[in-house]
This record gives C-alpha cells, structure tokens and sequence, in this order.
C-alpha cells in the first residue's frame, strides 16, 4: 500500500510542470495528501517606451494530480500585443515614407526617428497539455503538446522526457526531446529575401505561406548537494529549419560614401517608399547550442536562485546570462524577492546596419536589433502573501533594458552622427494568484 | 559529510559522475528543506514561461533551463 505524501506530489507537480515547459525536474521524495486541483494564474503587462510594443496577457496553468503519482498539466495563455516594433530600417535627417506589409498604404517617420512600424499588432491564444506518470521505481516518463495561433503564425508542438533517479534519489538524469512545426502566412505573402519595397499596390515580390521546424533536445542532471543545496547542469540543442526570417524587416539602401538612405520615387499616381529599402534574409537553417546551469540555496529561511547559461549558435551568436534572485521570508507567511538579470550577446554574422549600394548583395542581412550586438539587465522586485484560505498572492515589477551598438566597422559617413540601434526599455508588472481544489 | 570542490566538480562533469555522486546528497529523512514548493528548481513555472517567452522575443537566445521557447511569431 503506498502511502502518499504531500511533499511528493508537490515535487511531483513541479517536474509535472517542467516537463511541460521541457525543463527537467527533481527527484520526488515519499508522499502525502494533496489538492486534486491546483491552479497557476497571471496577468502579465509589459511596455516598452516610445510607443513601442505593449502586451497584455493572460496565463493559467491547471494540474490535476491522480493516484499513483500521474500528472495532468493545462496551460492556457492569450496574449494582446499592441504597438510599434523597429523594422531594421536606418534613421535619416529627412522624413521617410514606407509601405505597410499588407501592401495596401504607406506610414511615416519624421526626421531623426528610428523607423517603428504600428500595423504590429495581434492577439494570441496559446493552448498545452502535458502528461507524467512513474515508469517503474526509479522512473519517470512525460509527454506534452502544445498549439498556438496568431493572425500570421500557427505552431504545432509534442515534446516527450525521461527522468531516471540515483544514489538515493539525490542525482536524476533527464532527457528530453521536444519536436515543433511553424507555419508562418505574412499578410500578403511573405516578400522574396532581399528584394525591394515595392509602391502600394504592388505585390509582384510576395510569395504565399512559409514553414519552419524545430527540434530540441535537452539532457540535464540534478544533484541534491547537502539539506540545503540543489544543483542543476542541462545541455540543449536546438536545430530550426526552414523560413526563418522577419517577413516584416528590412535594411536600408545606403550610398557607400553619405551612408544615407538613397532616396526613391513612388511610380506616378501611386503611393510608395521614399527610399531604398531591401526585406531582409536569414539563414534556413540554425543550430543552437546551450550550457544551462542552476543552483538553489537555502539558508536562515532565504532562498538564493542562481543560473548562469551560455549559448553559441551557426550564427555566430553567443549569449551569456546571469540570473539571481533572493527570497526573503516576511512575518505571516509573506515574503519579498528582489531580481537581477545580466545578460549579453553578440551579433549574428549576417547583421548588417544597412546594405551599401555598389556592392554585391550579401546572401544573407538583417538589421534586427534583436541579432545585434547588445547588453541587457533586468532589475525587478516581487513582494507576496497568503491569504487565510491559503491561496498565494503576488505581484512583481521589473524594469527591463537593452543597450547595444552597430560594430563601428559598419557604420559609413553619416551613420558615424545618428544613433542607428534603437535599444530599448520596458516594465513588466505581473499579478498573480495561486489556488488549489479538493 | 563535506565534500571537496574538486569531488563535487567531477561529479558535475566527469562520465563516471554517478559513483563520484553518489557520495553526495542527503538521507531520505533529511529532505526538509528540499521539499518545500519554493525549493524547486523551477518553483514558479508560470512565471518562468512568461520571462522566458519576454526574453526569446526580445533577444536571440533562448531556452536552457528547458525547452526553446518559442511557438510564436515573435522572434
């Protein structure tokens, strides 16, 4: 007769949960009573400055726990972003006009304003379901799939993972392999890499619907140190294939002396670009390699969460992130977490300010600031409580900031005057509240 | 029992790591602190998959602690 223990399938719930997000668990101990139902939810606001992109979402995890320590985790999260995105092109002293990517009007940028597009906006529903039951004594298997939609985007994911406990439950092993398919339908087609930006109207340059798959595997062990002390070391790798591209950036058209944008006219009687710009082009294909390691520490009723994860990729990224965060216990089951993030990366090989006109065209360029050259910290504080019926509370303020620059070597004549990475700030704020049912 | 920086070193990343750690850890009975919710290495998952879906939009890495992120147009 097994007896069931709370802790147990508190762990239990947690791996349960970590294996939907294919992150690895932790070794379980042995068991008590525990709420059939437990419910995760949040509210999550996030705004970037200067009109930039707003999200509002909301996010609801469901776990339901059923004898013999087997797991059933829901997810649902809707997401409303609104706002403006920069969309690669170069700032200039005069004011820009561009074609809207469905082709049919044209938006303007005043002097000296790094180039925002507001047509950026979308809602989002995302669904999961995740499986997780013991295989045997030492065992643990999950198995999850998750789908979501957006007015350009459809993603199809199953992800399954493997846990296996040793020397007294204090070392598990995971692996996990988890496997998606994308499928992308830019409004009005997506442009053809590299090809120009065309008058209102003229479509002559999209292609229809795109595809894009993903696989990742994961293998990560946990090793409990002492009472106090729980670490964690994960390798992935993460392989995408297919259309990989922002259907929606593009690079400015620069002379190879001025760096100016060169200037275009509209054909007569339409509505048009002012300049010259190019969509941009990514590799179809990336590989992704991750170190990710993690420690929890306990001590005088303070928790310190610490990781650190290295990325390298084909694309000559490599990213470094430092994570802590420090839970102080308050009186009456309140508490206080304050949170420091560092992260960094360089930029990828085909990043490029601008195209140079006179010279061939590069196979692939982008002026994502998001595969550029960047520094970014996150500083935020969490304070929560319970309330009498015992369910958790929490509300949580980050200020969020990237700061990078255009390697020097890319920047021509004017360039050198104008700030051509647009950076960026951003506050998150998050509610959220924890409850459970019998 | 402490144990040396160098034993717990090869047990993170020495091949014969499962004997070195097998002399690290605790007895069943000694799982107090590990146990609780907020001892888990991911005590927050919702909150976890929403920071990770922020960054893998907004930056070129993601994932690590898990899974890519992704499943979004976003990036």
């Amino acid at each position: 007769m097994k007896k069931r223990n709370k802790k147990f399938v508190a762990k239990s719930l947690a791996t349960a949960t970590c294996a939907l997000l294919g992150t690895t668990g932790t070794s379980p101990v042995h068991a008590q009573e525990e709420p059939l139902w437990k419910f995760d939810t949040a509210l999550l606001y996030y705004s970037e400055s200067d009109d930039r992109v707003q999200d509002l979402s909301l996010n609801i995890l469901a776990q339901r726990s059923f004898v013999d320590d087997r797991l059933l985790t829901l997810g649902l999260t809707v997401d409303s972003l609104t706002g403006a995105t920069p969309i690669g092109a170069a700032p200039m002293n005069v004011a820009q006009t561009f074609t809207r990517p469905s082709g049919n009007s044209v938006f303007s940028v005043p002097v000296n304003t790094a180039p925002l597009d507001d047509t950026f906006w979308d809602t989002r529903y995302a669904v999961s379901a995740g499986w997780q039951q013991p295989l045997g004594r030492l065992f643990r298997g999950s198995a999850g799939i998750s789908f979501s939609t957006e007015f350009d985007y459809t993603h199809f994911g199953a992800n399954l993972g493997l846990e296996r406990d040793f020397n007294k439950r204090n070392t598990t092993v995971s692996f996990g392999i988890a496997i998606a398919k994308d499928d992308i339908d830019p409004i009005s087609g997506s442009p053809t890499p590299l090809s120009s930006m065309l008058d209102v109207g003229d479509l002559s340059n999209r292609r229809s619907s795109e595809s894009k798959d993903v696989v990742d595997l994961l293998l990560g062990i946990t090793q409990v140190v002492n009472q106090n002390l729980l670490v964690q070391l994960n390798y992935s790798y993460s392989d995408s294939s297919g259309y990989l591209t922002d259907p929606y950036r593009i690079l400015s058209l620069v002379d190879p002396i001025s760096g100016d944008t060169l200037a275009r006219t509209p054909a007569p009687g339409t509505e048009g670009p002012s300049h010259e710009f190019r969509y941009e082009s990514r590799p179809d294909s990336r590989a992704k390699n991750s170190l990710f390691a993690q420690a929890k520490y306990y001590r005088d009723g303070k928790i310190l969460d610490f990781s650190y994860r290295y990325m390298t990729d084909d694309w000559d990224i490599d990213s470094h992130t430092i994570d802590a965060k420090l839970k102080f216990p308050l009186a009456n089951d309140r508490y206080l977490e304050p949170h420091l993030r560092y992260y960094t990366q360089t930029e990828a090989n085909f990043y490029r300010a601008s195209l140079t006109a006179g010279e061939p065209l590069p196979v692939y360029a982008s002026a994502d600031y998001r595969l550029g050259n960047f520094d970014a910290i996150t500083a935020g504080i969490k304070y929560g409580w319970r309330t009498d019926s015992g369910h958790d509370l929490s509300v949580r303020l980050e200020y969020y900031r990237q700061d990078g620059e255009v390697p020097g070597d890319q920047l021509i004549g004017n360039q050198l005057q104008r700030d051509m990475y647009p950076g960026l700030d951003a506050i998150i704020f998050n509610f959220s509240y924890r409850f459970s049912l019998r | 029992m402490r144990m040396s920086l160098t034993r717990f070193m090869l047990c993170l990343f020495v091949p014969g790591f499962l004997s070195a750690c097998s002399t690290l850890g605790v007895e069943p009975w000694e799982r107090d602190v590990l146990a609780k919710d907020e001892m888990q290495l991911v005590s927050n998952p919702l909150e976890a998959n929403i920071d990770d879906h922020i960054y893998f939009s907004k930056e070129a890495s993601s994932g690590g602690r898990g899974f890519g992120g992704g499943g979004c147009g976003c990036n």
